[in-house]
């Protein structure tokens, strides 16, 4: 399945209404349809990675949409290996252009625009952070990539032996790389398998996504981030005193 | 990593007052964190409770600590420390900071 | 005239001393909880009481204030599960009380040891800082050290309404030794400091307009320049995101093509690049601002 095109997996999620979508150096930018209802769709491709021009083509996008488009719901598709470690683009200021792209998310949001993510190929580091992340509901695709990295990567970097790695990933999923276990830490709501009706499911997600941060209570549920929530409820209650 | 737990025999700290807590260093390469807090037992020990990164000094430790507890009342606290290969002298400074903030109550 | 260690020099707890009200710091989580992180205890890494961030309530200029500061020695300051949980609830029980929240930032990012619950964490505490924002609850980020912000807390650090930084502190995302990995040394000399700070260091930042204030590297400077900012706030409207966006793309036309950062400089209205890189941050600030005259 990974190996299938852009255009492809945009026709699978928005049907004949995928014609509406841009693909230009890998972003994806425009408007499609989901159940006959209008949708804005942001996102990338190709495992691409971002930097400061492609935020901000992400960020125009938003701000279209929010001035065009009121209350339409934003579908956020990531598909993009994380920031291009870029001399350059830092010395600009990359955490900024990523920042104002989250903040003109966060605007869409309270401006009643619904924002759902799709996790469709690579979604790790900065890449996700800086808008996938950040939506109301985050769904990811059986066959993506969803983690901070891979054990190998975690290996070298920590100097922790992969093996020693492995053996601990099998009781603390937070150390497993992909879609599945940073569900269960309550990161993503739901895995889709390629191979069902995205159309119908993307329908539902949007139907029923709520603006509340659910990711700590459902990490609790499903037994793969189990302090979190607990650590946050203290803070708030001991700060009440 | 090593740990180990032990009392040794101190005078009863002198005053009630202060904090009930106090922490001085900080856990990173070569330092270690201390924190003392009133309310160990008995009232006539020093509870220590030692986990380390660097395994095999624990008689260096054990002295350390007897040594603190013998020169300062601090009889009825409990000592926790979180260490990453601090060097001995640096244990004793952490030890003396922390108990100073405990008895004085300056931060 | 004698003075206490540079605000860089400092660690959390003597940082969190040195900028609230005398004796105001009412910590929440301490030390004698213990929540200490069991993913380090299974790596057989020493863990630390605080968990890397020492958080709570104290007073700056007799404001209230919620405060966390990022303990950069204990595994750079990264962002592990119970680190990053008492950085949300802070930042939501600031909203919840309408009060400003400080967060005096040391930190690499996500503490790899620890996979992508800190990542997730680092998500979470975004949108609190945004839950700030939407109610006007003043968020700033304190940036004054080598280790700086980076990675997720890089990110992080840009949703705050405002960033006070010292020319010791560093902003961005990718630090200089992967950037070299990846471009090779030509492009980026990981060791050469002053092309480094040049890059991603206070003085450049403030000069783009990432940080609202540059200060001494000083604690006394630091708490003067929060207290200026408590009672403001920026918030995420479509004119003032607009006006950001209008911003950041003619800074990318004027100077996207050029690597260097004296450019950058210049362009800003530095006329003296020799002197401005010896100059402290408030003088840096000066003389940006004649320059511009």
């Amino acid at each position: 399945m990974k190996t299938q095109s852009p255009r492809a997996l945009l026709g699978k999620l928005f049907g004949a209404s995928a014609k509406g979508i841009a693909i230009e150096n890998s972003l994806l930018t425009g408007y499609a349809k989901v159940g006959g209802k209008d949708v804005c769709v942001i996102g990338t491709c190709n495992g691409t990675y971002i930097g400061n021009a492609s935020a901000l083509r992400l960020a125009a996008q938003v701000i279209e949409c929010i001035e065009r488009r009121p209350r339409t719901p934003i579908v956020m598709l990531v598909d993009s290996a994380g920031q291009e470690p870029n001399r350059a683009d830092e010395m600009l200021g990359l955490a900024s252009y990523f920042g104002h792209l989250l903040g003109c998310l966060e605007l869409a949001r309270r401006k009643g625009h619904r924002l759902i993510t799709i996790a469709t190929g690579k979604a790790v580091g900065g890449a996700f952070l800086c808008y996938g992340m950040f939506a109301d509901r985050i769904y990811a695709l059986e066959s993506a990539s969803v983690g901070l990295m891979p054990i190998a990567a975690m290996s070298a970097v920590t100097k922790i032996p992969a093996p020693v790695l492995q053996k601990l990933s099998k009781t603390m999923p937070s150390l497993e790389f992909g879609a599945k276990p940073f569900a269960l830490l309550g990161g993503v709501e739901e895995v889709w398998p390629a191979s069902g009706d995205l159309q119908a499911r993307l329908a539902k997600a949007i139907a029923t996504a709520t603006v509340d941060d659910n990711r700590a209570a459902l990490g609790k549920k499903r037994g793969g981030r189990k302090l979190a929530l607990d650590i946050r409820n203290r803070v708030l209650a001991q700060s009440a005193k | 990593m090593e740990k180990f737990t032990k009392a040794f025999p101190s005078k009863p700290l002198k005053t009630t007052a202060g904090k009930p807590w106090a922490l001085a260093g900080v856990v990173g390469s070569g330092n270690l964190e201390v924190l003392v807090e009133r309310g160990g037992r008995p009232s006539d020990a020093m509870e220590c409770h030692i986990e380390t990164s660097i395994p095999g000094y624990k008689a260096s430790w054990l002295a350390a600590l007897a040594d603190f507890a013998h020169h300062y009342p601090a009889g009825g606290t409990k000592v926790t420390i979180n260490d990453q290969g601090a060097p001995p002298v640096l244990v004793t400074l952490r030890l003396r900071q922390a108990y100073d903030h405990l008895v004085k109550g300056s931060k | 005239m004698t003075r206490g260690p540079l605000f860089h020099e400092q660690t959390a707890r003597q940082r969190i001393a040195a900028v609230v009200d005398r004796g105001s710091f009412d910590e929440l989580l301490p030390p004698p909880e213990r929540l200490t992180s069991p993913y380090l205890a299974q790596l057989g890494i020493p863990v630390s009481f605080d968990d890397g961030v020492v958080i709570g309530r104290a007073r700056i200029g007799g404001k209230k204030v919620y405060l966390a500061a990022q303990v950069g020695q204990f595994v750079g300051g990264a962002v592990g599960e119970i680190h990053g949980a008492k950085l949300t609830g802070l930042f939501k029980a600031a909203a919840r009380d309408r009060v400003p929240c400080v967060l005096i930032v040391e930190s690499g990012g996500v503490r790899l040891h620890e996979g992508s619950a800190g990542e997730i964490a680092i998500a979470e505490t975004m949108r609190a800082i945004f839950e700030c924002r939407a109610l006007k609850v003043p968020t700033i980020a304190v940036i004054g050290t080598d280790i700086g912000a980076y990675g997720g807390i890089g990110i992080l650090s840009t949703c705050c309404d405002f960033r006070v930084m010292t020319e010791h502190g560093r902003l961005g995302i990718s630090g200089p030794i992967v950037i070299e990995k990846w471009m090779g040394k030509k492009a980026y000399d990981s060791s050469n400091r002053a092309l480094v700070w040049k890059t991603s260091g206070g003085k450049t930042k403030y000069l783009l307009g990432d940080a609202e204030a540059l200060v001494h590297d000083d604690a006394g400077a630091v708490r003067e320049a929060i207290g200026k900012l408590l009672a403001k706030s920026s918030p995420v409207t479509l004119k003032n995101v607009k006006a950001r966006q209008k911003d950041l793309e003619k800074r990318l036309k004027r100077f996207g093509k050029t690597g260097d950062p004296d450019d950058v400089w210049k362009g800003m209205g530095v006329r003296d690049v020799a002197r401005a890189s010896l100059a402290s941050g408030p003088e840096f600030a000066a003389m940006a601002k004649a320059g511009r005259r």
